[in-house]
């Protein structure tokens, strides 16, 4: 085992301009947002991402002029409506969008995580996805049933916000948590991987419960410790989605001009995660924590 | 007993719940928020909870990444903890599992949300308007290809509104019946498609050739109005009938028993 702990910044260094980057959580839950703003105060550009069910990751890459293409299931903000920035990005041709479903998209990072080029998937067919020409066929050579097939999901860095780990990158949840995302997949189907934790803990209390570490220290690149990392996002058994700040980033998002103040406020013209946490206060941060019942 | 009137979604979730039978897995999805929740989340829930209630005591649900959740208790306000710590009997340990049973066709009956829909029963959550250049971005596709794919007994539930059915939709996310000459049979369908429209003033069934068809009228509700937020005209039943009302015992269950706090059938 190496070290690999680093900080926020040399992690989010891995990631270039032109990469194609997965980004991983869903929903609300779990969004690498403290490696998000980091990319984002590195003037990161032309990137392509990956995504599951995305949120606030998505929309404030795209909002910040970093993206210019995306392939995944969905981008909103689930209870609180669209991603502001993204839409009007896609809607105004600045973002190329590839639209999966969701069996297609999980066969695209099972093929990566298999060392294979593409996948056989079940047929869907009739939409509008499986006209495009990445969605290919393929004859059985069992049973000579007509495939489609799925390109495997080929990522230069893959973004994950976990739980926990080790300085070793042993990145392990607890026993009780919400398990609605394919991050496991997406780890093992990364190449260069980086991870922020809520909280880097002992490798003696890793080694107690081997079965609980999800992605192996040998898959990771770097990890880093950024408690409320996925911030104003949730992290499941941590910490709740603030819904007030997710309300004024959608507001901010109405217009270009306000997204782009709301990114300086929040993002540029804040040094780093450590003092983005200052200037939200301890006393906020507390009230957003939820207790796990592990 | 009688003076007790239905709301509207209380007239979908019994038009909904008749239909689920006792050996039915049955998926709901997590949906959003305000309409689009009680659409998408809490008018299925109901009526699958319902129907255990009521006439399948081992229908099964399969709610996001949970099944069978424990629905005696909902919260009024869900964030995430609230989902987090949601009982239930089972959650793979990442959700492609559980679309491994879906593409499998483990589930008898899925509901579906959509921005359009058309005569054929084909849905839109992606876009509006042209791919390079859309009007309005939508969310993507979710698993909703999958569901019009594999699930047996798909049921569509919407607001009836011109702008929501259109003659055909502007971008297919998701396969129903397709056209007249473009049949699931024609592209190796064994089965499936969408069986039910369940909306705020009427339902609608598909005929053998796939096309919409106006099953039953809310009470007070005619033809014409029906027509009218519609921007095309559907086949009509021989037989149009009244949507049956649920008894006053039903709607007790409901307000009582299934959604005390309003959660799930509050907008």
């Amino acid at each position: 085992m190496k070290r690999k702990l680093t900080s926020l910044a040399e992690a989010a260094a891995f990631v270039s301009d032109g990469d194609v980057v997965a980004l991983g959580g869903s929903l609300l839950r779990r969004q690498p947002m403290a490696l998000a703003r980091e990319l984002v105060r590195q003037g990161r550009r032309d990137l392509t991402l990956l995504t599951w069910a995305s949120s606030l990751a998505t929309d404030l890459l795209v909002g910040a002029g970093c993206v210019s293409a995306w392939e995944g299931i969905y981008v909103g903000m689930w209870w609180q409506g669209a991603a502001p920035s993204f839409r009007r990005a896609v809607e105004q041709g600045r973002v190329r969008t590839t639209d999966y479903s969701e069996s297609f998209m999980t066969a695209r990072f099972r093929a990566a995580a298999m060392g294979l080029p593409f996948l056989p998937v079940v047929p869907i067919r009739g939409t509008e996805m499986s006209a495009r020409d990445d969605i290919r066929s393929v004859v059985c050579p069992y049973t000579g049933d007509a495939l489609q097939t799925v390109p495997a999901a080929t990522t230069d860095v893959t973004v994950l916000h976990a739980y926990a780990g080790d300085e070793y990158g042993n990145i392990v949840w607890p026993v009780h948590r919400d398990s609605d995302d394919i991050d496991l997949i997406m780890g093992a189907a990364s190449t260069t991987l980086i991870v922020s934790v809520e909280r880097v803990i002992p490798h003696s209390e890793v080694v107690r419960r081997p079965n609980l570490t999800y992605i192996p220290h040998t898959k990771v690149t770097a990890i880093c410790e950024a408690p409320f990392g996925a911030y104003p996002g949730s992290c499941d058994t941590v910490y709740d989605e603030h819904e007030d700040e997710i309300a004024t980033w959608t507001t901010a998002g109405k217009s270009e001009e306000g997204f782009a103040a709301y990114i300086d406020r929040t993002v540029r013209d804040v040094p780093d995660h450590a003092a983005f946490l200052d200037a939200l206060g301890a006393d906020l941060l507390s009230s957003l924590k939820v207790g796990s019942d592990e | 007993m009688n003076d007790v009137a239905a709301t509207g979604n209380e007239l979908m979730v019994t038009a909904i719940s008749r239909t689920l039978q006792d050996d039915d897995i049955v998926f709901v999805g997590v949906g959003t928020s305000g309409r689009a929740f009680t659409l998408a989340v809490g008018i299925p829930l109901v009526a699958a909870r319902l129907a255990q209630l009521d006439h399948a005591p081992g229908l099964d649900i399969y709610w996001g990444n949970l099944l069978s959740p424990d629905l005696t208790d909902v919260p009024e306000h869900l964030t995430q903890d609230a989902i987090t710590r949601w009982r239930g009997a089972y959650a793979p340990a990442d959700v492609g599992q559980k679309v491994d049973m879906l593409v499998r066709g483990e589930f008898d009956v899925s509901f579906e949300s959509a921005a359009q829909v058309d005569r054929y029963g084909n849905l839109n959550i992606t876009r509006i308007g042209p791919a390079d250049h859309p009007k309005v971005r939508l969310v993507g596709c979710l698993a909703q290809p999958e569901h019009l794919a594999f699930v047996k007994r798909p049921i569509i539930v919407v607001d009836l509104s011109s702008r929501v059915f259109v003659e055909s939709v502007d971008h297919v996310t998701s396969f129903g019946f397709g056209s007249e000459t473009r049949t699931r049979e024609s592209l190796g369908y064994a089965g499936g498609g969408p069986t039910l429209v369940v909306t705020d003033h009427a339902v609608f069934d598909f005929t053998e050739e796939g096309r919409m068809r106006l099953r039953s009228l809310h009470p007070g509700v005619s033809v014409d109005d029906v027509l009218s937020r519609m921007s095309f005209t559907p086949d009509v039943a021989d037989d149009l009938v009244e949507t049956e009302p649920p008894s006053a015992e039903t709607i007790r269950v409901i307000r009582e028993e299934i959604d005390p706090s309003g959660a799930l059938l509050r907008v």
